[in-house]
Order: C-alpha cells, then sequence, then structure tokens
C-alpha cells in the first residue's frame, strides 16, 4: 500500500510536469493556429541555459530562475512568433508543420553545437534531493512538492485566466476568427505572441522541473521528445481544452509509474522500453477513441503552395537525363564517395515516398525513415539467402519489406485518418519515436512464447545489413548498387509522374484541395488517404531497406525521429510537389550537409590559421538545414520551383542552353582526365548553372535581333518578332514582349480602327521609349490620327 | 412525387438555434427555390442534407430512405450533389480536370471492396467516354472557352459554374445549389436560369437552389419556401409567395422597395 501511495504521488507529480508542458502547447496552438512541433524543443534549450547560469557560472538560484523563465524563455518564444509563426498564416497545414518541424532540428543542432554533447551535465533537485517531507508514510522531495504545486497553480491559473480576464478572453476569440476579433477592437497578432511567450514560459518550467526528476545528464534529444508526452496529453482536450489537458497529463504520469512499479522488469526485459514508449501507445489510443472530424472546406484557395504538373514526356526525358548524368559522375567519382552517393540516393527513395503523399495528397508523414526501419528489419530477418561473403538480399525480401510497411502504414494512419492532417503528423510521430524506443531497441534476444524460439528483433544493436543481388545483377558493387538504384529511383519518379496525370492522382489533388468537396462527390476521403499513405508507407520501406545495404552495417541511431524529422523537412523546402523536390531533399539531407561539413572540417585541418573559423563553418552547416527549413515560410513552394522557372529562358534560348551544355561537357572533360579535383567539378558547376540562366536573358536579348534579322531576310519564317503576335496573349503585349509595329497593327484592326503608317522613324529617340515595357505606350503613337 | 425531403430538421450551435423544425421536400423535375435573409439558415440545411453537419433532431430522407446517418460520400452515392455557397474548386487542376475528376470519383462507386485503384470499369465505360462526357458537360454550362484555364484565373461567376459542372458529373438525382448566380452578370444569370430549368425538365433532376436574385428564383422555381430565423415562414408557388405578408415583411419588401 505504502508503494502504491509513493508510486501515485510521483505519477501526479510526473503527470503534472507533463501538464505544464502541454498546457503551454495547447496555449500557442489555440491562439496562433500554430501546432509547435518545437515545443519541446523550447524546454530543452531553456534547461540547457539553467545549467549554464545556474551551475557553470554558480548563479544564485532565484536569480537563473528569473533569467530564464522570466527573460530567456518568454522572450525567445514572442520572438519566434514574430519573425517566423507570424508568417504562416495562409499556408497550408503541411509548412506550417515543416516550419517547427525545422525549429526542433535546428535547437538540437544548436544545443550540440554549444554544449558539447560528450560532457555530462546535471543538475540537481531544488532544494536538494534529502529534503523530503512524509506524507503517508511516502517520502517526497520539496522539488517534486514545487513541480505539484506549480502544476496546480497554472492549471487553476490558465482556466481563470481564459474565461475571466479581458486577454484570456481575447485569446479564446484569436482561435474563432482574428479578423473579427480586430473588427470589435482585439489585437489578435499582439495576444498571439502574448501566448507565444506564455506557452515558451511553461515549456521551460517544465524542462527545468522535469530534469532532476528524469534523473541522468541533460539529454537534449530526450528533452526535445518531452513534446511527445504533452501531445499525448493535449490530444486529450483535443488541443483545446485546459483542464482535458491536464487530466490527460496525469494520466499519463500515473501509467508512468504503476509500469514501473508493477512489471516485472526481469522478466519482460521490454518494461523499460515499454515504459518510454508509453506516451506515443496512450496517444494513439487516445486517437482512436476521438470523434470523427467535421469536413471543412478547403481553406487552401487561398494558400500560397502551387505545383505543376510536368507531362509524361518531359518526366521520362528528366529520368533519362538522370541516369546518365549519374553514370557519368560515377566514372569521376571515388569509390568513397561512390558509396556516399548510394546512400543518398536511397534517401531519395525514402524521400520520394513522401511526394505521393505529402505532394499530392496533403498529408504528412513524419516518420518515413522509421518505416525504413521496419522495412530494413523484414528485409533482414526474411529475405535474405546465402551466407559468409555470398549473404545477399533478395528481390522477395525487398518486396515484402515494402509490402509489410504498407500494411504497418495502414495501422499506423487508420486512427489518425479520420481527423485532420495534423493529427496524422503526430501519429506517425509518435510512431517514429515507439520505432526507436521500443522496435529497434529490442536488441537482447529472448525465447518467444508459444513459438519458443529465440528471437530478438534488432539483435545485439547492430544489423549487418547484406547487398542485395537481382537476378544476373549483383549490389555488392557499389558503382552497380549507383546504378541500379538511380535507375530505380527514375522508374519510380516517372511512375509518380503517371500517377499526378491519372485519376487516382486527379482525386488526391481534389482531396487536398478541398475535403468538403470531394466528400460531396461521393469520394471516400479516409479509404483515399489511407491507400496513398499505403503506397507511400512502401516505398519508404523499400528505401529504408535498400539504405541499409548500402550503409552495410546499421545501428538503432539510424533511425532516431530526428533522421526524419530533417528528411521531411528538407524534402518539402526542396519542393514537395515535385520528384525532383524529393531527388535534391533526399539527397542534401542523406549525404548533402554531413558532406558540407566533412569539408568544412577537412579544409579547417589543413589550414590550421583558420581551423575556428572553418570549425565554426562545419557547426554551422549543422543549423543550416534548420534555418532554410524556417525559411519555408517565405517561399513555400519550395527551392526546386525557383529552379524550373529560373530554367525556363533556355526554352527562348536554345542556343545559350547548348552553350551551357558544352561548358559542362568541358568541366567533366577536365575533371575525367584529372586536371583539377572533384571539388573543382563540383563547384564549377554549381557556379555555371548558378550564372548561366541569369546571363542568358541579357545575351539573347542583344543576339535576338541579329537572329531576327537573319530570319526575315531567309524569308522562311513571317515578318516580325519571334514572339509574333500570335504567340503572347495582346494583355501581355508590353509586359512579356516588347510592344512592335506588328502589335500596333494587330491591336488596330482588334479595336476596328483604320491602318496607320508605321511609327515616325523617329520614336527610337522619344524619351517615353521605354515605356512600353511597363505596359503604358507614350501618348500617341497608339491612337492614330483620325 | 418528393425526391428529397427534410423531417422536422432542428440544429443548435451551443445556445443558438439555427434550424427549428424545416421540412421541405424537393421534387424530382422541377426547380424548388429555398429564399431568406442572410442567416436565416439555408447553407446549415444544406450542409445538413448533404452531410458535413449532423442535425440536433430530425431526418433527411431521398427518395423515400433515411440517410441521416451516412457520411456525405455516400449520400453522393445516393444521388445528391452540391455547389458551395464559399467556393471549393480544386485550386491544383484545371477547369476540365475539375469537371473530369468529378466522373473518375463516379467511376469508382462501384468498385466497393478494392482501394480504389486499377480494376476495371464493370460497364466498360472507358477514359474515352469519360473524355466525351467531360466535353458535353462544359459544354452544357458554357465553360468550353475556357477549359484549359487554371480554375483560379477565372471570375467568381464562371467559378460557381465549374461547381455545377462539377456537380452535374456525378449524374445526380438532387442538385443543390448554393447561390450560384452571385457573380454572375445579367447576361449570365439569365442563360443561367435557362440552363437550370432545362436541367429539371429535360433531365428530371431535383434542383434545389439557393438564390439571392428573387427575380431568378421567381422565374425558374414552381415551389419556394422562405426561410427566416431558422424557421419555414412560407412555401408555395412563386405568386403565393409574392404576396404572402410574412414573406413581404421578412425579406422580399425590402429586396423590392430596394429594386423600385
Amino acid at each position: 500500500m505504502d508503494q502504491f501511495l509513493q508510486y501515485t504521488i510521483l505519477g501526479l507529480v510526473l503527470g503534472g510536469i507533463y501538464g505544464i508542458a502541454a498546457s503551454g502547447l495547447v496555449l500557442t496552438c489555440t491562439t496562433s493556429g500554430v501546432f509547435n512541433f518545437g515545443h519541446g524543443s523550447i524546454a530543452m534549450l531553456s534547461a540547457f541555459l539553467y545549467w549554464q547560469v545556474r551551475f557553470d557560472w554558480n548563479w544564485p538560484t532565484p536569480v537563473a530562475l528569473v533569467a530564464v523563465l522570466g527573460v530567456f524563455a518568454p522572450a525567445f518564444g514572442a520572438l519566434l512568433h514574430i519573425t517566423i509563426m507570424r508568417g504562416l498564416r495562409e499556408t497550408t497545414e503541411i509548412t506550417r508543420i515543416t516550419v517547427t518541424v525545422a525549429l526542433t532540428v535546428g535547437a538540437l543542432a544548436l544545443a550540440n553545437w554549444i554544449w558539447d554533447p560528450t560532457v555530462p551535465r546535471r543538475f540537481d533537485y531544488f532544494f536538494g534531493g534529502t529534503n523530503q517531507v512524509k506524507i503517508f508514510g511516502s517520502r517526497i522531495t520539496y522539488h517534486e512538492l514545487l513541480a505539484l504545486a506549480a502544476a496546480v497553480l497554472i492549471a487553476v491559473g490558465l482556466r481563470f485566466f481564459f474565461y475571466r480576464t479581458r486577454t484570456g478572453v481575447g485569446m479564446r476569440a484569436v482561435v474563432d476568427d482574428p479578423p473579427l476579433l480586430q473588427l470589435t477592437g482585439g489585437r489578435p497578432e499582439r495576444l498571439a505572441t502574448l501566448s507565444w511567450a506564455l506557452g515558451a514560459m511553461l515549456a521551460a518550467l517544465a524542462g527545468i522541473l522535469i530534469t532532476p526528476i528524469l534523473g541522468g545528464a541533460l539529454d537534449p534529444n530526450a528533452l526535445t521528445l518531452l513534446v511527445i508526452d504533452a501531445f499525448a496529453a493535449a490530444v486529450f482536450g483535443r488541443l483545446r481544452s485546459v483542464p482535458l489537458t491536464f487530466l490527460g497529463a496525469v494520466v499519463l504520469g500515473l501509467a508512468n509509474n504503476y509500469v514501473l512499479a508493477y512489471f516485472p522488469s526481469e522478466r519482460w526485459t521490454w518494461t523499460s522500453n515499454f515504459r518510454i514508449s508509453l506516451p506515443m501507445i496512450l496517444l494513439f489510443v487516445v486517437l482512436l477513441v476521438l470523434p470523427q472530424d467535421r469536413l471543412r472546406g478547403g481553406t487552401i484557395t487561398r494558400a500560397r503552395e502551387r505545383f505543376r504538373v510536368p507531362t509524361m514526356r518531359s518526366a521520362v526525358v528528366w529520368a533519362v537525363i538522370l541516369v546518365v548524368g549519374m553514370f557519368l559522375l560515377r566514372e569521376i567519382m571515388a569509390p568513397a564517395v561512390v558509396n556516399t552517393m548510394v546512400i543518398g540516393m536511397t534517401f531519395a527513395v525514402i524521400a520520394l515516398s513522401l511526394v505521393p503523399l505529402t505532394g499530392y495528397a496533403g498529408e504528412i508523414n513524419l516518420a518515413p525513415v522509421s518505416f525504413g526501419a521496419i522495412g530494413t528489419i523484414i528485409a533482414y530477418h526474411y529475405g535474405v539467402t546465402g551466407s559468409g561473403v555470398d549473404t545477399r538480399m533478395t528481390v522477395w525480401g525487398l518486396l515484402l519489406a515494402a509490402a509489410v510497411c504498407a500494411v504497418v502504414g495502414a495501422l499506423v494512419a487508420l486512427p489518425a485518418l479520420r481527423l485532420r492532417g495534423l493529427y496524422l503528423a503526430l501519429a506517425t510521430m509518435a510512431f517514429g519515436v515507439f520505432v526507436s524506443t521500443m522496435v529497434v531497441a529490442d536488441t537482447v534476444p529472448r525465447v518467444l512464447p508459444l513459438l519458443h524460439v529465440e528471437f530478438s528483433i534488432f539483435p545485439n544493436g547492430t544489423l549487418n545489413v547484406p547487398r542485395p543481388r537481382l537476378g544476373p545483377i549483383d549490389l555488392a558493387d557499389g558503382g552497380t548498387f549507383l546504378m541500379v538504384i538511380t535507375v530505380l529511383f527514375a522508374v519510380l519518379g516517372v511512375l509518380m509522374v503517371a500517377l499526378r496525370r491519372s485519376g487516382y492522382g486527379h482525386r488526391l489533388v481534389a482531396l487536398k484541395d478541398s475535403p468538403a468537396a470531394c466528400a460531396t462527390l461521393g469520394q471516400n476521403p479516409v479509404r483515399l488517404k489511407l491507400s496513398v499513405f499505403m503506397l507511400s508507407a512502401a516505398i519508404a520501406g523499400l528505401g529504408g531497406a535498400l539504405m541499409s545495404a548500402a550503409m552495410v552495417s546499421v545501428n538503432p541511431d539510424r533511425f532516431v525521429i530526428f533522421v526524419s524529422l530533417g528528411l521531411v523537412m528538407t524534402v518539402v523546402v526542396a519542393g514537395i510537389g515535385y520528384v525532383s523536390g524529393a531527388f535534391a531533399g533526399g539527397l542534401l539531407a542523406g549525404v548533402g550537409f554531413v558532406a558540407l561539413q566533412n569539408m568544412f572540417d577537412k579544409v579547417g585541418t589543413d589550414h590550421a590559421s583558420l581551423s575556428s573559423l572553418f570549425s565554426f563553418l562545419s557547426q554551422f552547416s549543422t543549423v543550416l538545414p534548420a534555418l532554410i527549413g524556417i525559411g519555408l515560410a517565405r517561399n513555400p513552394t519550395g527551392f526546386v520551383d525557383d529552379i524550373i522557372r529560373a530554367f525556363e529562358v533556355f526554352r527562348r534560348a536554345r542556343v545559350m542552353l547548348a552553350a551551357g551544355l558544352a561548358l559542362q561537357a568541358a568541366i567533366y572533360l577536365l575533371a575525367y582526365t584529372d586536371t583539377f579535383s572533384n571539388w573543382w567539378f563540383v563547384a564549377l558547376t554549381v557556379l555555371l548553372w548558378g550564372i548561366w540562366p541569369r546571363i542568358t536573358p541579357l545575351v539573347s536579348d542583344r543576339l535576338a535581333p541579329a537572329v531576327r534579322a537573319r530570319r526575315a531576310g531567309a524569308g522562311a519564317l513571317p515578318a516580325g518578332p519571334a514572339d509574333g503576335p500570335a504567340e503572347v496573349p495582346l494583355e501581355l503585349v508590353g509586359v512579356d514582349v516588347p510592344l512592335t509595329d506588328e502589335h500596333r497593327r494587330v491591336l488596330d484592326r482588334a479595336l476596328g480602327l483604320p491602318e496607320t503608317a508605321a511609327l515616325p522613324g523617329d520614336l527610337a529617340a522619344v524619351p517615353g521609349r521605354v515605356t512600353p515595357s511597363a505596359g503604358i505606350p507614350p501618348a500617341g503613337t497608339l491612337v492614330p490620327a483620325p | 412525387m418528393a425526391l428529397l425531403e427534410t423531417d422536422s430538421i432542428a440544429v443548435r450551435f451551443g445556445g443558438n438555434v439555427a434550424l427549428d423544425d424545416v421540412s421541405i421536400s424537393v421534387a424530382a423535375g422541377r426547380v424548388t427555390g429555398l429564399i431568406g435573409p442572410n442567416g436565416a439558415g439555408k447553407t446549415t440545411l444544406f450542409n445538413i442534407v448533404t452531410g458535413l453537419l449532423a442535425p440536433t433532431r430530425g431526418r433527411v430522407l431521398v427518395d423515400g430512405a433515411d440517410i441521416t446517418r451516412l457520411p456525405p460520400y455516400k449520400r453522393a452515392h445516393r444521388g445528391l450533389a452540391r455547389t458551395f455557397q464559399r467556393l471549393e474548386p480544386f485550386v491544383s487542376l484545371s477547369v476540365r480536370d475539375n469537371v473530369r475528376v468529378a466522373g473518375q470519383i463516379r467511376d469508382t462507386w462501384r468498385r466497393r471492396g478494392s482501394l480504389g485503384i486499377g480494376k476495371a470499369d464493370p460497364r466498360g465505360r472507358g477514359r474515352l467516354d469519360l473524355d466525351r462526357e467531360t466535353d458535353r458537360v462544359l459544354e452544357l454550362v458554357g465553360l468550353t472557352d475556357v477549359a484549359d484555364r487554371d480554375v483560379a484565373e477565372l471570375p467568381t461567376g464562371q467559378a460557381r459554374l465549374v461547381e455545377l459542372g462539377r456537380a452535374l458529373m456525378t449524374r445526380p438525382g438532387v442538385l443543390l445549389l448554393d447561390e450560384p448566380a452571385s457573380g454572375q452578370t445579367e447576361q449570365e444569370t439569365e442563360a443561367f436560369g435557362r440552363l437550370l430549368r432545362r436541367l429539371a425538365q429535360e433531365d428530371g433532376i431535383a434542383v434545389c437552389l439557393v438564390e439571392h436574385d428573387v427575380g431568378l428564383v421567381m422565374d425558374v422555381c414552381a415551389m419556394i419556401y422562405v426561410l427566416d430565423y431558422g424557421r419555414v415562414i412560407a412555401a408555395g408557388p412563386p405568386d403565393v409567395i409574392r404576396a404572402d405578408p410574412a414573406v413581404i415583411d421578412a425579406y422580399l419588401g425590402s429586396a423590392e422597395e430596394g429594386a423600385a
């Protein structure tokens, strides 16, 4: 009984802290409409900062607390809202999720940069661990009492604040209708900023209180994942109700302690993993029982994200270019680089899984790499033949991996698909953490009940995943693997474009644009989302199994949720609606940023005098992806789209394209003959294609008159500009192309005006001549004399 | 013969009564009008009929069958289709694909049990047929000229026609139109009126029209219901409605005075 009471009280304490964190999450979510996946990161950064000022710099406790809770956290929260989150109105949920995910990834990289992760940092209970009171025979530290009191105070205080103060009522109004609130004299943006400040403060408090209770050294990962516990509690309250959120938190805290107390951890080796996974499991249970969401109309009508659809022809052409280009690159790559590239391409395949799901259907999976883990495990256990050096993964193993992932995907997604997209993001993130805490952490062999065979999912914490053999093609050779995976990506990419252009793809896009309209036309939204999620999970599983095969030896660290988060973020930043976005994002997340960091490290060691600069740059490149991700708020369609647009100038300047390709070929030849190193090749290539689209319009403008004159002289084409009046809609004349005599004649005809003589010869000398580009021709030139 | 009926529908949002004891019936082969001032509950009634909202009380019947508990997509399978007052076009698709995708969705209706991928159409209607039908509907609603434009580029009046075309692609028995003429020019409205009559008379569709353009409503509707504060305050053919003192008081009077 004493033991029960002790664990109950400790459970309440833990639940109280979860509640503090979760109520902060609910607060920011309801008032700003942005669900902050980085909520745990704020807790983490604050806890580290508290350690810094209190224990490293030895500030007195009250001063340190005020500095962190009173100054740093609110300022950080408010700053986040003002600089980033405010810009997220009228973007899709995907963009919002990605930006806060970027915040998470960035904060983690930052913490690892500032506070060297190899140094253990601890901090003690407030008032020390020995100052205890006895309540009904249970020992409770002052710290725990303090946490409990804080939780109760905050729960009551928030309730009062929301219902009894003008600011609080205003905050509730912000959720419902910001413009309306503004009309009635409220200031929604200011209230939202305030709620971010308050939410960040609550996160910080939770982070500082929970650290000594969890024990051990400060761990940035674990503290960041505090957000999952907060999710589970917040979902109890449907991300709205503070009291229900606290209730959820208490259930979570108690469950955690009862498992600790009453599960036979000696016999059930998985108990401690199970305890860590409890919030994820609870989250799923809550999702299962939540009532179905009302179908809403698409708010997307005003959204800024727009993806264009390539034609099948261009998809095939680009697929061929990719394969040929990769073949040529392979010829100049060192073997080590080839292997890195293979891993990058497997990441691109995993990234491709997000294109139909997120790019087309507008749903998100925050744990694609975790499906990769499932794929790896299946392929490792059930898809391998041969022994010794001849051990190979079979095609059937890969297909089985994909199939099992599809089924697992269905199980993961089904509870959340009835609800809006955010819940699927939560469910997948919970699944991702579950995989890393429960599935790949299962390293100790144990005898399975009933079957009586010894089995562990991830024996000894390392899997030696064999390379695949596909019929006669043996992928043990890195070069062969690279070509096979490139061809696979190209084929899958073309299939994705075909999918987007098919009726199925149209239905996916329609569902994204307006779920309500789609349903009233007779589309079952859950079934459609489920099918695309299964497809996506299957591709991720296949890519993951190949990734593990490419790495040869994998450990559980490869599958932590942060790998997935980084990948998702990078792909969205690159352009989630495009296969090329998956390619660029996958390569960047898989190898790009690591390569950048390695390069800076290497250059730093080579040039000792600048080593501090280069070590800064190297650390900076770990934070860089997150910064780019946060920048997504400004450009939600992704950078691939910008590149495509930039390259459109070549449509009208084939000569320049040919010239650029010739230069590229020359660079390639120089690299091929080892005249200069591959770094030069990469640098010159990037430089060339960065500059070339920019100078092309200048050059072609200069060349165009000459070309035109030659064409007119040859008489093969009708006279007039290359972009004749017929090709440009008249309303765009003067905007897209310069106004010419020919246009004037067409306009005159269209307006029924009498034909006039050619423009006066001295028009070019009229100062107003420059204005046609603004669409306003100088007076007197358009209107003919009667 | 009433194809769509609502039976004593009531809805509350918190303490507010949005609809109270609303019973209407929409017959096949003619246009039934639903008019009333803003906030009278017209769109709420549409949302309940199509299943986007659940009523607090009452039933929705299609062809005599109770569909009150069915999800929206199953109601579409029973022949319900609608347009939206706040436009809901598929902005990523062209005008043609907006209309076409509705046909593609309809083609999946009979594929119960599968995930809606693959599997040949049991009636053998192929792609060609879908293309032809899309063209026919585009022609019917008058969007052939803009078929390849982005739907986001269209003016509101035409975007409403896209929604109408989309709804028609499902071959509905009951067509619910929520302020389809707002944003249209006078000529467009006139053509639209002709189209509505044709849909009702030639295709036998039960059309239910929510509209503020009283001229259009009086012109095309055989039967009109007037809603005010969530209650039906009058029902009958246009002549009766025009003369009804309660209607003039609540709605019409001001409109006609404004027009005069």
